[in-house]
């Protein structure tokens, strides 16, 4: 069956894949931002999963206004990488898990979760941006991803709550795959910045602490807000945290925060935060003589007497 | 008005992306949202004024865009994300638009960030 490892957070500036590409690790401006992610992708190379699913939002750049999807899933075996003006960046095509997908696609429904699907689309830098700085392309990308969009560009959006029962209904639909497969939940976006409007440049650094501490310790609080409170604080693509919550709906509530790393050196506050499901249960210790076995204990003896 | 949004009419200086300002800006944004095609922007370069006949942008929405006129663009109803197409065209980055935004030049909003170079 598959299994779910941990699950991450991460901003998904478009500089952040910019300065990979123009191999930005050693510069002053740049370096606190790489090092942040340095435990993030030894985490992934020693745990080594074959699926990162994402969370994760487009930029009117593969979908448009006359139809945006709520929520979308992707289903295809390989999504080229979006043209967003500049040409396409020069990294390789993401490669898909189609059958984890269409499974996820089929649980999902059955679920009463009525989601998109989408084959073969460009995908843009709310994947790709932080993707190369954890789990970098050499030559090609370490493993499969299952893309889910999530609207939060035009109003009405989904609800925190919507966000982190989705992330919930993927855990269910994740855990049901029958086949062994080790998978990191991913949401991109946020945390405090604003794109428009006089209030241009906006960031609230002690609002960016409390979502990180109250994304690990009692997410309930956050998905209660209304998103009037998400922009408020946190600026009007603040409301882009919404994707963290569906990250961390489909992890289990022992899931704990393991490290994270926080800079802002520009306009949007760029975080990464990593969380990790507790191991398998370790082997069985061996009863110490002098505690009376357990019940369960005795009865397994007796089935090897 | 969306009971999710109600409160943010008091914030100053923002503008929501909704089903209103989408519908009335829908020409405007295709055109800017097109831009992630190598032809359309060829086009748009090599004749910026066919490729707005084309678009069958009105007179306003055509100076906004001849002018660069980001807050004028941001109050009609552009998605900030079908301008930064326009900006990436336009050799403009994302700190220039937010300093449009702003009302200040590059220089003065730089001077209000923590590291001006991580550009």
């Amino acid at each position: 069956m598959a299994k779910i490892l941990g699950g991450i957070g991460t901003s998904h500036v478009p500089t952040i894949g910019g300065a990979y590409d123009r191999n930005k690790q050693n510069d002053p401006d740049w370096a606190p931002l790489f090092r942040g992610y340095e435990p993030v992708k030894a985490w992934l190379s020693v745990r080594k999963p074959d699926v990162l699913v994402f969370f994760y939002n487009d930029h009117a750049t593969t979908f448009f206004f006359d139809h945006y999807p709520t929520f979308a899933l992707g289903v295809s075996a390989e999504y080229p990488i979006a043209d967003e003006g500049l040409g396409p960046r020069a990294v390789p095509p993401l490669r898909g898990h189609a059958d984890l997908a269409r499974h996820m696609a089929d649980a999902l429904v059955n679920d009463e979760f009525d989601i998109s699907v989408f084959q073969d689309l460009p995908i843009d830098h709310g994947v790709h941006s932080p993707l190369t700085l954890f789990w970098p392309p050499s030559p090609d990308w370490p493993g499969k991803i299952v893309p889910i969009e999530i609207n939060v560009l035009q109003h009405p959006i989904p609800t925190p709550a919507r966000c982190w029962k989705l992330g919930q209904a993927v855990r269910r639909a994740v855990l049901s795959y029958p086949e062994d497969l080790k998978v990191v939940i991913v949401g991109t976006g946020g945390l405090s910045h604003q794109m428009n409007g006089e209030r241009a440049g906006f960031n609230n650094e002690k609002w960016d602490m409390k979502f990180l501490d109250l994304i690990a310790r009692d997410p309930k609080k956050l998905t209660a807000m209304r998103h009037a409170d998400y922009i408020r604080l946190g600026g009007t693509e603040g409301a882009e945290e919404i994707m963290w919550l569906a990250m961390r709906g489909a992890l289990s509530p022992r899931a704990k925060k393991i490290h994270q790393n926080y800079y802002l050196p520009m306009t949007t506050a760029m975080a990464v935060a990593l969380f990790e499901e507790p191991g398998e249960k370790p082997a069985a210790k061996k009863p110490r003589a002098s505690r009376k076995p357990s019940r369960n204990a005795a009865q397994r003896a007796r089935a090897f007497a | 008005m969306n009971p999710q949004l109600k409160g943010t009419e008091e914030l100053q200086g923002t503008y929501l992306f909704d089903l209103a300002a989408s519908a009335k800006a829908l020409r405007l944004n295709r055109f800017l949202h097109g831009l992630t095609a190598a032809q359309n922007r060829a086009n748009f370069k090599n004749n910026p004024e066919a490729a707005l006949d084309k678009a069958g942008l009105t007179a306003e929405e055509r100076r906004m865009v001849r002018e660069l006129d980001w807050v004028a663009l941001m109050r009609y109803g552009a998605s900030f994300f079908c301008l930064e197409k326009l900006g990436r065209v336009k050799g403009v980055s994302n700190p220039e638009m937010v300093a449009g935004f702003r009302g200040e030049t590059l220089e003065e909003f730089l001077k209000t960030r923590n590291v001006p170079g991580a550009r």
